[in-house]
């Protein structure tokens, strides 16, 4: 009966210790992965943050220069995510995504995504964005169609202005749909398009 | 008592009124296709970054004005967000597909206005990058890459603004940017008493692609 009770004594502590810290934040939780690792935007934290902002990108190839207007090669978007209390849930977010170019032309429109639900936003600490990096995601609904998919973008501020600096790529997997411009050139090999107009702002103080 | 009072009020909107004229904001607008005519009063996709708000965004896959204007793909989008410690930043876009003006005197098939406008510790900047005209036909002529703020006239009509830019602000402690693709201004000759033109007055206007976007530190 006296053992009983000791070892009720020990177990308790321990299962106090195991619950609390099962409840604690933790600071490199990876975020649910919708398809193969990337090269880069590999390593995350568990962080507040918060990055807002939209622009263009011109894809394909994805880098500073604009493609002519009449090819119609380009994307345009507005997104926002935040993570108040840094457990890499996301509080707040939206996504507002149009795809301009003739093959994503779907139903007479061309490809407008638009997020349903944002789940989860990381910060990135291994890439080479000067002022901040974040990875995040959710749900979104392909307006042409109706389809609800899970997305995930990665997200870049590399200082201003943010046109030929700033990066920003997503990636659809159930569509098929991607707009990723990983740049074996720049070390680290970071998938983001840099953008031909527009601004993404990291918000560190809400760390 | 009361005198203490009204005193301690003023006191405190001494206080409070500074802070809230100096408190950063983001501001943005954007719409597709915008008719202001003597008949026709109408803006078409239009959005407005909303108090406190992060992103809007609106959408229409084509939208007619007999007569005077027809377009397909329109969608607007704003974002912003105001941050007195780590800098603010809005950005605003409309893009258009197929375009026609004034029953094909102008038209163009792919359209993006954009503004961008930030403020913070590397200083205050707006610019209109990534706007841009595709396809672009006026009076019968492809014009390529308008160079900003291009005048070309339309006679019998009025003249028309290319990819006319509108910087705003004292650069310092606000900056903001108005970028308008086409801008259509439409006039009508005065007549002098023996039947001369002695003038032109405007009569209307026609905006397509409209992007604006303000920050203030």
């Amino acid at each position: 009966m006296l053992k009983l009770r000791s070892l009720a004594l020990l177990a308790a502590p321990i299962g106090v210790a195991l619950v609390a810290w099962s409840c604690d934040r933790q600071p490199n939780a990876l975020a649910p992965t919708i398809g193969t690792p990337l090269a880069h935007f590999n390593v995350f934290q568990c962080t507040p943050l918060k990055i807002t902002g939209g622009g263009r990108i011109d894809y394909p190839p994805g880098t500073a220069d604009k493609n002519p207007p009449a090819s119609h090669q380009y994307e345009t978007f507005g997104a926002h995510v935040m993570d108040e209390n840094g457990d890499c849930l996301a509080e707040k977010g939206s996504l507002e995504w149009v795809d301009h170019r003739p093959e994503w032309n779907i139903n007479g429109q061309p490809l407008n995504l638009h997020s349903t639900v944002i789940t989860f936003a990381e910060e990135a600490t291994d890439t080479d964005c000067s002022d901040g990096a974040a990875h995040w995601g959710g749900v979104l609904r392909v307006q042409n169609t109706g389809q609800e998919a899970e997305f995930e973008v990665f997200d870049c501020d590399n200082g201003e202005p943010g046109v030929g600096h700033d990066g920003f790529a997503i990636r659809v997997p159930a569509i098929g749909y991607q707009v990723m411009c990983p740049d074996p050139d720049l070390p680290p090999a970071e998938p983001a398009c840099t953008l031909t107009g527009g601004n993404r702002q990291f918000h560190p103080t809400h760390r | 008592m009361r005198i203490d009072t009204f005193r301690g009020a003023i006191r405190l909107l001494g206080l409070v009124l500074p802070m809230t004229l100096l408190a950063s904001a983001a501001q943005g607008q954007a719409f597709g296709l915008a008719v202001n005519t003597k008949t026709v009063n109408q803006k078409s996709v239009y959005v407005v970054l909303p108090a406190g708000e992060a992103m809007a965004s609106d959408q229409g896959q084509s939208v007619s004005v007999p007569g005077v204007a027809t377009a397909q793909d329109l969608f607007s989008i704003v974002t912003g967000d105001a941050d007195a410690t780590d800098g603010s930043t809005a950005v605003s876009s409309a893009t258009l597909g197929v375009v026609s003006l004034l029953n094909g005197l102008i038209t163009a098939d792919g359209v993006v206005a954009m503004a961008s406008s930030s403020i913070g510790d590397a200083g205050a900047n707006s610019n209109a990058a990534g706007s841009s005209l595709g396809n672009l036909v006026v009076g019968g002529a492809a014009i390529a890459d308008p160079a900003p703020n291009t005048r070309m006239s339309l006679p019998g009509v009025g003249y028309v603004l290319l990819n006319e830019q509108l910087p705003t602000g004292d650069g310092v402690t606000t900056t903001g940017m108005t970028v308008n693709m086409i801008h259509v201004v439409l006039q009508q000759p005065v007549l002098g008493l023996l039947g001369q033109v002695t003038g032109y007055r405007t009569v209307g206007e026609i905006v397509v692609g409209s992007a604006t976007s303000s920050v203030t530190r």
